[in-house]
């Protein structure tokens, strides 16, 4: 039954056309059939996929999908092809099933908005694009995916485009990671032109084969794909585009901004993770990289004052975990910690997208009380956020979480600083997390609750609630069940967890310490946002600094953009315009010159004719 | 001839007979319905005819015919074309007051002169398909007679035609007054460079006036003077026909005897094409740059991708004739795509032609807007359209063949070109301005048969832009033993 890849790609994309097509002409229960739907029928069929995977695995634990080759020319033979191996069908399940959850949830949540159609047509297209991005065969593939991501994102962040503020925000996030794009491309054509080929396990086995470890050239090809990686996850530097994403609808924010497009970074990253093993500088990049995104967006996090702000800072911060993990060389455990936290993030953003329909407010301080009023979205709320900060035993994002910090330790890569830095950064995100869920539901109740939620909504968020409560338990350390089934089942691509340091940390320490630091940050959230404490947000230099995303906006408008419209103004007249300008102005005189020569008269046509005789026979007769 | 032979020019007979059986309808009770499905289905027939016949191919018939898997391709081509052609002949013709059964069989008949010019090996068949195809073709750029730049169109395509194939006889007649043979392959021979054989001026300047008969037809400069007026007179179904069958026949013919497969091509021939391959390719693009009719930017552009077409001709080898043969099949479709949306968007009494017909068509026809600009961006190349595939197999075509000059014309009249395509474009998606006032009528709501077909092109050119190999094979073995 693998054969029926194909469709996984195909139906949603088939439901996108369609959707873009003739959607204004169907009834809202035909797009919504449509729309969720098809996504529907991709989860079916990569459950079917995963069965088979399963039950009796293909030979070398991998099944490629030939469909045709795009073009031929030389060496140059881009194939439409899909490749199905443990990693990529772990994400193919993650982007079906969590993506049919919010298009159900969305049937219901965008059900008064006048784009119903466009919204289920961006949706559908952004499935499709996912799919092909995780099951591509080769990097050219997994780069039109990719874009294609990128572009639904636009689409999507701008989706109420008559506010201007909204078209800014989706401009930001298709320039910014616009940067990290160049860089993938520019690394796309180095491997090409260094290694002849595209396909994506062919570059690894070449690359193996023919760089050393730690050669200049593979260290520019694993930056450069860092690069793109760093862009699409929102990582440091190019972190500032993901909050302001926000301004999508909220389905939107959970399904692109939380569970799957931001982690396409992570996965390129475990994807191509020869090129990185043979980079081992670059590889630390990584794990530094992740370390210090994950801190930064942490302290933003326990600033912001906007509900969904507070959540996308986090998932940076959580990227930021995965990344560490990347570059501690723990593959597995970044692709685990992926798989949780799309489960808890996206219940996460779809608990708030039925507080903001409520009470039709973002502002945390503005909230309050809504415990009793909204008490399923409390619950997920309670679950999702408990799941975050990493409720021992329970709930998913603990065991991803603790085997990461477990691996900071001891993994090849470890030491005690990224083991610290980790366990600083629980500290925060179970701090930042009651603090919102304290913000929100506790304390007096200040706004009217005005809206009820239906089945679809309660479905979703129901399934997610469970997804994260249970999630975890497909790899579980040693004295907690010890069966590490997601850790096994990768490691026919991703290379074996290794535990190189073994002393004073120990597995237990670290489960012990992260269950501490889940404790500490829930009581230092009661006691600074407690129901009993005043709520009025603190205006001190540090809270401000943090709630502006420690001022990068700022810096970079200071660093690139002024300067850039500065030089933009001033090369706007320089000489170099002067051939462009040139050019343009010798094909319009050209126009008129040969303009002349359409008279519209027949006997000038005809001596045109004639001459034009004439002087063929004339070449013949002079050139023989 | 023998029952072989018969089943080989079944495709042709079948036309033929279909032209006859409705001119016999027509006299006897006129019914436009009637006329179209006749033709619609001889059509239709000599379609299926070619999965029939094909079991006895390739087969000589008499000297004149040649039938193999590359006449039997163009000629599935041609038919098809034809049957677009019709589909949205009906609807044009229906709405106006012209007796419009007699535009079928016209169409009939210069497809069978277009047929024959494809399978022709001979100068007698080669000369017949010719005015066969022109005859027909002077009746129907005329057709709409109420129309006084109809008429015009009529005149000056059948004073020019009438004079280039002046020239194109003469050139045969000098060509079997020194040869004493009628084979079309005395083209090949002529154009292939051999050591020591040096082609007779006769036979040279018969090459050249040939080849301005031929160049007449496919309008490369500088014969191409009579494609603005004609392609803006003309009704726009018999635009669309002249822009594929009349162009697709004659350029099958050309492929088939002028390219040089194997070994170098001769000094002069290569030369004279080379001049009118660069020539068409800049001029065609300059002279659409500043057009405010979109009927004469087609025909502008048509000129500039004959040159493109030139372009594989000329690199010959063993990628130069698939690669032509796809670049025209993705340009027939293309071009089929963006007339028919013209034809759909005029009205009783007037033709969508004029650059600010289309302003803010998005707006109101999103559908059609976007079909049209589909075609607009194949024609000018963008990739996942068919037409940038067929680009990139005639740019690979001629780099491998080094001819450096005529791919860097290419490249800079395709940029040029961009220009025009992406105004027509930008036009559609602009703001419309107030409705009402620039339209003398409302546009005629689309026919069902129409929308279908327009679909099935749309299809088409991404399908041939995506998934090239599903045709591309096919094409490499027709072309394979041209000759």
């Amino acid at each position: 039954m693998l054969q029926l890849l194909w469709l996984v790609v195909a139906i949603p994309f088939a439901s996108a056309v369609l959707l873009a097509l003739c959607g204004s002409s169907l009834s809202r229960r035909a797009v919504a059939l449509l729309g969720a739907g098809s996504v529907g029928l991709a989860a079916l069929a990569s459950l079917i996929i995963s069965a088979t995977f399963l039950a009796s695995a293909p030979p070398g634990n991998e099944y490629v999908q030939h469909l045709w080759t795009w073009m031929s020319s030389g060496g140059f033979r881009p194939e439409i092809a899909f490749y199905l191996d443990p990693v990529s069908l772990l994400m193919l399940l993650v982007v079906t099933f969590v993506g049919f959850l919010i298009h159900l949830y969305s049937v219901e949540y965008m059900r008064d908005d006048e784009g119903y159609a466009r919204f289920f047509a961006y949706m559908n297209l952004f499935v499709a694009s996912m799919i092909t991005l995780v099951l591509a065969n080769n990097l050219l593939l997994l780069y039109l995916g990719w874009e294609g991501v990128g572009l639904c994102s636009f689409l999507l962040i701008g989706f109420w485009y008559r506010e201007p503020q909204n078209v800014r925000a989706a401009s930001k996030a298709f320039i910014v990671t616009r940067f990290g794009d160049t860089a993938f491309a520019v690394g796309l054509f180095l491997l090409f032109t260094r290694l002849d080929t595209l396909d994506i396990q062919e570059v690894m086995h070449r690359a193996s084969a023919r760089w050393t470890p730690g050669s200049g050239v593979a260290i520019a090809a694993a930056a450069l794909l860092l690069g793109g990686a760093v862009g699409k996850s929102a990582q440091l530097p190019l972190q500032t585009w993901l909050p302001d994403a926000m301004a999508g609808p909220t389905p939107t924010s959970a399904l692109i901004h939380a569970a799957t497009m931001v982690t396409a970074g992570v996965y390129l990253i475990a994807r191509t993770h020869v090129l990185f093993a043979l980079a081992p500088s670059v590889q630390f990049l990584v794990a530094i990289i992740g370390a210090a995104t994950m801190l930064m967006a942490a302290f933003s996090a326990i600033a912001q004052r906007d509900m969904k702000r507070v959540l996308a800072y986090s998932t940076i911060s959580q990227i930021g975990y995965m990344f560490l993990a990347l570059g501690l060389g723990a593959w597995s455990a970044a692709m685990f910690h992926l798989m949780t936290h799309a489960f808890f993030k996206a219940l996460l953003f779809l608990a708030a997208g039925v507080v903001i329909h409520a009470v039709h407010e973002q502002d945390l301080y503005r909230m309050g009380g809504l415990r009793s009023e909204l008490r399923l979205a409390f619950w997920s709320f309670v679950i999702g956020g408990s799941a975050l900060a990493g409720l021992p035993l329970i709930t998913a994002g603990f065991f991803s979480k603790d085997l990461i910090l477990w691996q900071s330790w001891a993994g090849p890569n470890g030491n005690a600083w990224f083991w610290i830095v980790g366990m600083t950064g629980a500290l925060l995100t179970s701090l930042y997390t009651f603090r919102m869920i304290l913000l929100a539901f506790y304390g007096r109740q200040q706004l009217h609750v005005k809206a009820k939620n239906g089945l679809a909504v309660r479905v979703s968020l129901i399934v997610l609630c469970f997804l994260s409560l249970v999630g975890g338990y497909v790899d579980t350390p040693p004295h907690f069940g010890g069966v590490p089934a997601l850790s096994n089942f990768l490691n026919s691509v991703l290379p074996p967890l290794k535990e190189v340091h073994v002393g004073p940390i120990t597995e237990t320490v670290t489960a012990l310490s992260a269950s501490t630091m889940f404790a500490l940050g829930l009581g230092l959230a009661y006691l600074i946002f407690g129901p009993k404490r005043s709520r009025l947000p603190a205006h001190n230099l540090l809270e401000q600094l943090w709630l502006a995303g420690w001022g990068f906006d700022w810096f970079y408008d200071k660093l690139l953009v002024r300067p850039f419209q500065w030089l933009t103004r001033k090369s706007a007249s320089d000489l170099v315009d002067a051939p462009i300008n040139g050019l343009a102005q010798v094909t319009v005189l050209g126009y008129r010159a040969l303009r002349l020569t359409q008279t519209g008269r027949v006997r000038w046509y005809a001596a045109g004719l004639a001459m034009g005789t004439v002087a063929t026979v004339a070449i013949a007769l002079l050139v023989r | 001839m023998n029952h072989p032979d018969f089943a080989a020019l079944l495709p042709l007979t079948i036309v033929s007979a279909t032209a006859v059986f409705l001119m016999i309808a027509i006299a006897i009770r006129r019914n436009h319905k009637a006329a179209l499905t006749i033709a619609l289905i001889g059509l239709a027939a000599a379609l299926g005819s070619l999965a029939l016949a094909a079991s006895v191919l390739p087969r000589q018939v008499t000297s004149f015919f040649i039938l193999d898997s590359y006449s039997f391709f163009y000629m599935a081509i041609l038919l098809g074309a034809a049957v677009f052609v019709l589909l949205f002949a009906y609807d044009y013709l229906n709405c106006r007051e012209e007796q419009p059964e007699e535009l079928y069989l016209l169409v009939l008949l210069a497809t069978a002169g277009a047929m024959v010019l494809v399978a022709s090996r001979n100068f007698a068949s080669f000369f017949l398909g010719l005015e066969l195809l022109s005859v027909a073709l002077y009746a129907v750029i005329a057709y709409v007679r109420t129309e006084s730049i109809s008429i015009e169109a009529g005149i000056k395509y059948l004073v020019l035609a009438a004079s280039s194939s002046a020239v194109l006889l003469f050139g045969l007649a000098l060509i079997y007054s020194e040869s004493g043979s009628m084979e079309l392959s005395q083209f090949t021979t002529a154009m292939t460079r051999t050591a020591g054989h040096a082609n007779s001026f006769p036979v040279l300047a018969g090459v050249m006036l040939v080849l301005t008969g031929v160049g007449f037809k496919l309008a490369v400069v500088p014969f191409h003077l009579w494609t603005p007026d004609v392609y803006e007179g003309a009704p726009l179904p018999v635009t669309a026909f002249i822009a594929t069958v009349s162009k697709g026949g004659m350029f099958a013919l050309l492929l088939r005897w002028f390219h040089v497969s194997r070994g170098e091509i001769a000094g002069a021939p290569g030369l004279v094409l080379s001049i009118l391959a660069i020539a068409s390719m800049l001029t065609g693009n300059l002279l659409a740059l500043r057009q405010t009719n979109v009927k004469r930017i087609l025909a502008y552009s048509s000129i500039a991708h004959m040159g493109y077409l030139l372009v594989a001709l000329l690199a010959g080898g063993t990628f130069g004739a698939p690669a032509a043969t796809y670049y025209l099949t993705a340009y027939i479709v293309t071009i089929l795509g963006a007339f028919s949306v013209m034809t759909v968007l005029s009205g009783s009494r007037w033709e969508a032609a004029s650059l600010e017909s289309y302003r803010g068509l998005f707006w109101q026809k999103p559908l059609l807007a976007a079909a049209f600009t589909t075609m607009l961006l194949s024609l000018a190349g963008i990739p996942l359209t068919a037409g940038f595939l067929g680009k990139f197999y005639v740019l690979t075509a001629g780099a491998a063949a080094s001819r450096w000059v005529l791919l860097f014309t290419l490249i800079v009249s395709s940029t040029i070109g961009l220009f025009y395509y992406l105004r027509i474009v930008v036009v559609m998606y602009a703001q419309p301005t107030d409705p009402g006032t620039k339209r003398d009528a409302p546009a005629l709501p689309i026919s069902l048969p129409a929308t279908m077909a327009l679909a099935a092109l749309t299809g088409l050119v991404f399908l041939l832009g995506i998934y090239p190999a599903l045709f591309w094979d096919t094409i490499v073995a027709v072309t394979r033993n041209l000759g």
